[in-house]
């Protein structure tokens, strides 16, 4: 398990391969989490969630985040469909690029040990 | 407020479609100045360089502006023009997709433009032009202080206004309804020393109209009448206005008739006028009456119009007429932003509630559609204070009428922005009613506002009214939002509880935890950690926890705090237990940290962890792993042995000629004949010589009598020969001789069109199309040229009026499909007819053509003439087909141009006043280009005036085209006429009109009334008050010429008879003649030159590639001593010399021993290694060099030595290049020297395992032809066989330069097992080509083939070429494509496979 979490946090580093989903024009009334992960939970399991969060200078997060899935599997699942509506506002959901994660953001994953 | 929003729109719109900055950039260089273009290209490439030069570099860069080169960075010119690029592109996108402005964008683009230094004059007017009506969100009020603020700043910022601007202002003031005195606005006119022109009394007269002051108008127009202005109908439709807002309707009516008598037309600006006079009164009876007045005639109002309207009804107070005006909207989706636009202003002004029937009246697509409609509209509500209640019941109606999907959140995120509490709780409340969660965050942009100003009230308030509706805070809103504005966490505590604020305790206490932890207060941590009884996890706290133990220093503190975590029981009980736990922990507090952190707390990260080794603390060895790879990757492994101590199991691995005459070669054919000898040569050669001198009578009859002899050569000159000579019948006979002769040969494309044309001529249809075959069956190269020679054959023969020619030929030209069957190349079938005046005809061929081919040439003159001779059926016919085909606008413009054309103008106004139609740039520029090309100067000016209203047209592109003309022409007149227009259409000219203009009025001696955009390569600059004179300009096009032929001696010549009249050229001629006579290596004229310039233009310098090649060309001179003080120069300028000069000079001085310059030269470049791209080998290496030469070998080889072992090392030893000094070392065959050095490389290679040098000495050595040295050196140290990545680049270095194949030879001989190497062997093959060397190549590919290795594409290609070439066979296939063709494959499959 710790293994897995050293690699976890690697992979947060590098993100190369990984099943995860970015998601644009999340809507300002959804929080961080929990709207975002009782979404995307349909598709398959997430691993984490993440939201480009809390601009601490305006209070609002800047309607950004990715999606980490289990499997390769889950994330097509997600991409698949066509609309994904939360708070009544569409969301914009793409494969994430190979590219270092970077900003500063506020996990889940802190809930979720 | 007579014409709201209109102009404005307009203006922006037009001024900036989307090709704009394409034209901008092209056109500024001007006709006749391509390179010019192609430079400002290029600097806008980088337009990132500008905002990373310093100020100083800007400085010098401006100093030297004109003196410039391709390369320059951009100067202050082009940076004001991008500028003014930048700011019109931001402030139209804006007005194209909503309609308006936004303040914050206004406000931004102002102060970057302040920024910019000194604003040019039309930014000044983008700028001023924004301030009205384009805000609607604004006050009145507000947006004339905005207008001011912004005169005022630019002002100081040394922007000189001209009346242009005035007159922005007063439109302005107009559009705010700014009450102000027109009598004091032309006192601060004539203080600033501007004459008023027609478009200030117009307006002063709209001013003195819009507060109905009949009487201060009539003075104005007095004045204009004196002055013989004309009263054009904005003046009329201003006193329409004045009349009726004096109370006087009747007059206000009656003016319309006094238009008439004054031979002016009422136009839509004055109904609207009148509309306008009437809604203000609430008379609805004579609006309607009015507009059906309007319908009835030719006149036609668009929707803005109509709005307006509605407008006035609204502020007049009688909303209940605005339905009524709606219902005749016919909301085309152009007018959507001015929809909007009206919105927002009603907003402004409080009726919202009107703003919100207009609203709900748009027909947005509702269905299915999750985009929303009418948020800019709640936004502004809100922003305008609009009452809750209004708010909700709005949001309600707008969520009925399915515009909007969550109008409400909408709404209370607008709120949250502008921290409008109240509102935003009703909002909430609203929300809960309907079943919606209310979450935490929503509150924090509150929270957010009021710790911005620390306000403690205003935090506890928010709280309560959490509680209010029910919502607890988190950890995070304490954390984040709540306790950074209190002295303490316990003060927040109490002053909750004095003010009733009931909170979770549990929650609040781990939220002080975490608060005191990211402040590094690990005392707390550890106390709190100590006595705390509730259940929480190690991982909950983790992330704040790394803070903490960032922030401080006190390593006893993280070990203690570590060790309860792991030791006691409350914290690390699940599963993984303490040891992950902890290592993990570790793992993410390393890695949260820089390098730089890592490595700046080296010693008590090592404490920490020796510390946590004594309290027994261990970590699994999978942790260990990835603390170690970050380490190694922050490059402290020196802590990596720290860290294992903690590993679980004790199991670490840690490693790793001159002619002879006619009647000679008449004699001599005649004496080889008699001698029986062979003649074909001789004879050939005299065919040539008689075709060039075109006697075809006596080339025919040598051809008659030596028939037998002829070569196709000679057939192929005498073919062309008849040709020219207009002779068909000889020049077909000669044909079929030479296809007798050899009939694969082929005739040059030229040849070919030349009989196709003979033949067409003289009626030989068949034979011209045989021809035609036979290019297309021999694969004769088609250029572009050779299509315009089959349009001109076939333009031909349509003059003469040969039908069948013209449709046989281009049937067969299309069908071989030799050409394409473009407009161009179609025109004559058209042509035919029209030549003809065959009408119907041409229209039925034009048609023709389009059915076959797709393309209608000629139509333009097809329509011209059918217009001209009232062909009213085959006009409809036409349209009617156009329109089908090409669609109704294309149809349109078709009709348009041809009226424009024929003088039908009352009917081209129709046209281009149809709903609906917007411009085409494209057609628009055909078109005047047409009318400049034909210099008709009443059909561009009708076209431009027609345009007036068309939707999207870029006015500013017009109004350039014409005075384009008015210059051909010299019409100064007219071109000041222009730009009293171009103020009254409210258009922004551009640099490039703007200097147009100035350009016309200068070339006709008069005044230039407003401040001209410098150009950066202008060559007025140069003599501002006198322009240059026609020998000047003669004299300095020569010597741009000549140097661009790179002609040294005749431009240095123009130099010197410009020096004696004493003609001075500009910046930019001598800066180019200075870099030619450099290149061609003539320094002492360059110097003269520049002298010379230096003189006689203020400021002169050379730039950045000139002072370059100055140092080259002085290093080849062996002034090393001016070189340096030039190297100097060029770095005081702030400029980049380039690598090559730089490498130049300090090789020199190392050559020469002179250690100190190359010192000198090292401290000047001092931080510009990277820019100049130098290596930091080549100090290393001539330092050394020159040490040698000044027989120091002994401290050259320590230091070399010293800098290769020490610890800190400057260059990785794989970097470490010596095989320059090696080489020179060898050429110059210092002996003791290279015997020093090479124990010195071999000691390396030995005792340090540094191989670099000793295998750079051996390729040296390799290199210049001391095989067997090289040999007993790899003998003496084998690990230079090892180092194959240093022999491969060694290898592709040397395939690339011609006469290295017996190098590579010798280097394969002495390294066999290099031959296996792909890289090695494909470059040996390229050195057997570059050397023409078959027989080496053919014993490598036979090798190569024996032991079956498969050669790529690329090397197979080289091989066959080069066994073409030689006239050998070539055993495989060559493979088909280019070389370049291969050479990419190859990449990127090299690509793919990294």
């Amino acid at each position: 398990m710790a293994a897995s979490a050293a690699r976890g946090a690697m992979a947060l580093r590098t993100n190369i391969g990984r099943p995860v989903a970015f998601v644009r024009k999340i809507p300002w009334t959804a929080a961080s989490t929990s709207e975002l992960r009782e979404h995307f939970a349909q598709f398959g399991h997430v691993r984490k969630c993440t939201v480009l969060f809390s601009d601490k200078e305006t209070g609002f997060h800047k309607g950004m985040g990715w999606i980490h899935f289990s499997s390769e599997e889950e994330l097509h699942n997600a991409l698949q469909q066509e609309n994904h509506v939360i708070d009544g506002v569409k969301l914009h959901v793409q494969p994430q690029k190979p590219k270092a994660l970077q900003g500063d953001q506020t996990s889940d994953e802190e809930k979720d040990f | 407020m007579a014409a709201l929003l209109r102009p404005a729109c307009w203006l922006l719109r037009a001024a900036a479609a989307p090709y704009l900055p394409l034209s901008l950039r092209l056109l500024a260089g001007g006709p006749g100045r391509p390179h010019a273009a192609l430079c400002l290209r290029a600097a806008r490439a980088r337009p990132a360089a500008g905002g990373l030069l310093s100020q100083a570099r800007l400085r010098s860069i401006a100093a030297e502006k004109k003196n410039y080169l391709q390369e320059e960075p951009a100067s202050s010119h082009r940076r004001n023009a991008s500028q003014f690029d930048w700011a019109l592109m931001r402030l139209d996108n804006s007005v194209r997709r909503t309609g308006r402005i936004p303040k914050t964008l206004l406000q931004k683009v102002f102060d970057n433009t302040c920024h910019s230094g000194s604003p040019g004059g039309n930014q000044a007017l983008l700028l001023l032009r924004s301030c009205g009506s384009l805000l609607p969100e604004l006050k009145l009020s507000e947006r004339t202080e905005f207008a001011h603020k912004i005169w005022d700043e630019l002002q100081k910022l040394g922007t000189v206004y001209d009346v242009s601007h005035y007159n922005a202002l007063l439109k302005v003031y107009l559009q705010n309804e700014h009450k102000f005195s027109p009598t004091d606005f032309l006192a601060k006119m004539e203080k600033g020393n501007i004459q008023p022109n027609r478009v200030t009394y117009q307006r002063l007269i709209a001013a003195y109209c819009n507060m109905g002051d009949i009487e201060g108008a009539s003075t104005i127009l007095g004045f204009m009448k004196t002055k013989d202005l004309p009263v054009t109908e904005a003046v009329f439709s201003a006193l329409v206005t004045g009349h009726a807002r004096s109370g006087d309707m009747e007059n206000a009516e009656n003016i319309l008739t006094v238009m008439k008598e004054a031979g002016i037309e009422p136009g839509p600006d004055t109904y609207l006028a009148l509309l306008n006079a009437y809604a203000e009164k609430g008379d609805i009876d004579h609006v309607k009456q009015t507009l059906e007045k309007v319908e009835k005639s030719d006149l036609y109002l668009m929707d803005r119009d109509l709005l307006q309207i509605i407008l006035s009804f609204s502020k007049a107070g009688y909303p209940q007429y605005v339905p009524e005006i709606l219902e005749k909207i016919t909301y085309e989706r152009r007018y959507i932003p001015d929809i909007m636009n009206l919105i927002l202003l009603l907003v402004t002004e409080k009726l919202e509630d009107t703003a919100l029937q207009i609203l709900l009246a748009c027909p947005i697509s509702r269905e299915g559609s999750l985009n929303d409609f009418g948020s800019f509209f709640l936004r502004h509500c809100v922003t305008m204070n609009t009452p809750a209640e209004k708010l909700k019941d709005y949001c309600t109606k707008l969520k009925e009428a399915q515009l909007h999907m969550s109008p409400v959140q909408f709404t209370l995120q607008c709120a949250l922005v502008t921290q409008k509490f109240d509102l935003a709780k009703v909002l909430m409340k609203a929300l809960k009613e309907e079943g919606f969660p209310i979450r935490t965050h929503y509150f924090w942009p509150l929270l957010v506002g009021h710790q911005k100003e620390k306000n403690v009230q205003g935090i506890v308030e928010v709280l309560k009214g959490m509680h209010e509706i029910g919502v607890t805070p988190d950890q995070e809103t304490y954390v984040n939002y709540v306790f950074p504005s209190f002295d303490s966490i316990k003060s927040v505590r109490a002053i909750l509880q004095e003010n009733g604020c009931p909170h979770d305790d549990n929650v609040f206490s781990q939220a002080e935890l975490r608060s005191k932890a990211v402040n590094g207060n690990l005392d707390y941590i550890l106390s709190f950690l100590e006595s705390n009884t509730l259940p929480f996890s190690f991982a909950s706290l983790r992330g704040s926890l790394i803070l903490g133990f960032r922030r401080s220093m006190n390593i006893n503190l993280w070990s203690k705090i570590t060790e309860l975590l792991y030791k006691d029981g409350r914290y690390c009980q699940e599963p993984p237990g303490p040891t992950e736990a902890v290592g993990y922990f570790l793992y993410n507090l390393i890695d949260s940290m820089s390098d730089s952190e890592v490595q700046a707390k080296e010693e008590r990260l090592r404490q920490y962890f020796h510390q946590l080794k004594e309290m027994n603390i261990k970590i699994p060895e999978n942790i260990y792993r990835g603390i170690r790879n970050l380490l190694d990757s922050y490059h402290v492994p020196e802590l990596i042995k720290d860290v294992n101590i903690l590993v679980e199991r004790e199991k670490t691995d840690s490693r790793k000629t001159s002619q002879p005459s006619l009647s000679d070669l008449e004699s001599k054919l005649e004496k080889l004949k008699a001698e029986n000898q062979p003649i074909r040569d001789i004879l050939k050669q005299l065919i040539l010589m008689l075709c060039s001198e075109e006697n075809m009578q006596k080339a025919l009859e040598l051809k008659a009598k030596y028939e037998s002899d002829m070569v196709v050569g000679g057939y192929a000159a005498l073919i062309n020969l008849c040709c020219r000579h207009d002779n068909a019948e000889d020049a077909l006979n000669l044909k079929r001789e030479f296809d007798r002769l050899d009939s694969s040969a082929v005739l040059d494309t030229g040849k070919y069109v030349r009989l196709v044309k003979v033949l067409g001529k003289h009626g030989k249809l068949q034979d011209a199309i045989n021809i035609l075959k036979e290019m297309k069956e021999k694969d004769v190269l088609i250029k572009d040229a050779t299509v315009l020679s089959f349009f001109h054959i076939l333009n031909g023969a349509a003059l003469r009026g040969e039908t069948e020619t013209v449709k046989q030929l281009h049937e067969a030209i299309v069908t071989l499909g030799l050409a394409k069957p473009s407009t161009t190349l179609s025109s004559p079938l058209v042509t035919l007819y029209l030549e003809k005046d065959d009408l119907p005809a041409a229209l039925e061929s034009a048609i023709n053509c389009y059915e076959k081919y797709k393309i209608l040439p000629r139509i333009h003159d097809v329509l011209c003439k059918l217009i001209e001779k009232g062909e009213t059926e085959l006009i409809q016919k036409a349209m009617d087909f156009v329109s089908q085909e090409q669609g109704e606008m294309t149809m349109l413009y078709d009709l348009f141009f041809a009226f424009l054309q024929t003088g039908n103008y009352k009917e081209a106004k129709k046209i281009i006043e149809t709903p609906g139609i917007r411009a085409r740039p494209t057609r628009l520029q055909w078109f005047c280009d047409r009318c400049i090309a034909n210099n008709q100067v009443e059909t561009l000016e009708k076209l431009v005036e027609l345009t007036q209203k068309l939707f999207e047209c870029d006015r500013d592109q017009l109004y350039y085209s014409l005075l384009k003309l008015y210059k051909v022409n010299g019409d100064w007149q007219k071109a000041d006429a222009v730009w009293n227009k171009m103020q009254e259409e409210n258009i922004i000219p551009r640099e490039k009109t703007l200097r147009l203009l100035a350009e016309i009025l200068r070339n006709n001696n008069q005044e230039v009334p407003f401040d001209v955009p410098e150009l950066w390569y202008e060559e007025e600059k140069d003599s501002p008050t006198s322009l240059p004179s026609p020998v000047e300009v003669n004299l300095q096009k020569e010597l741009l010429n000549a140097c661009h032929r790179r002609r040294n001696k005749d431009a240095f010549n123009i130099f010197l008879t410009a020096k004696k009249q004493n003609i001075v050229f500009d910046n930019e001629a001598y800066a180019r003649l200075i870099n030619l006579l450099l290149m061609k290596d003539n320094s002492t004229q360059a110097m003269q030159v520049k002298d010379f310039a230096e003189t006689h233009i203020k400021g002169f310098t050379l730039n950045d590639a000139a002072n370059s090649l100055l140092i080259i060309t002085q290093v080849r001179r062996d002034y090393l001593k001016d070189a340096l003080t030039t190297l100097k120069t060029a770095l005081d300028l702030d400029q980049i010399p380039s690598r090559l000069a730089v490498t130049r000079l300090i090789q020199a001085c190392a050559l020469k021993g002179d250690i100190e310059s190359i010192h000198d030269i090292q401290k000047l470049v001092n931080g510009l290694e990277d820019s100049i791209g130098l290596s930091r080998m080549v100090f290393i290496n001539n330092i050394a060099l020159a040490q040698i030469k000044n027989n120091n070998i002994d401290v050259a080889i320590e230091s070399i030595e010293n800098m290769l072992t020490s610890e800190n090392q400057t260059v990785d030893p794989q970097y470490f290049g010596l095989a320059y000094l090696f080489r020179k070392v060898i050429e110059g065959q210092l002996e003791s020297a290279l015997e020093k050095i090479s124990i010195m490389a071999e000691r390396l290679a030995n005792q340090f395992a540094v191989y670099k040098p000793v295998t750079d000495l051996f390729l040296q050595l390799v290199d210049s032809g001391k095989v067997d040295d090289a040999r007993a050196l790899l003998q003496r140290c084998g690990a230079i066989a090892e180092q194959i990545p240093i022999f491969l680049v060694f290898c592709v270095r040397n395939s690339q330069r011609s006469g290295k194949a017996p190098v590579m030879k010798s280097l394969l001989e002495l390294i066999p097992e290099l031959i296996d190497k792909e890289e090695a062997y494909t470059c040996l093959m390229k050195s057997y080509v570059f050397d023409n060397d078959v027989a080496s190549a053919k014993a490598l590919y036979e090798s190569l083939t024996a032991k079956n290795v498969k050669l790529n594409d690329l090397c197979l290609k080289r091989y066959a070429v080069l066994l073409k070439n030689a006239g050998e066979s070539v055993p495989f296939t060559e493979p088909p494509e280019s070389f370049e063709f291969y050479a990419k494959q190859l990449k990127e499959s090299k690509e793919t496979h990294l």
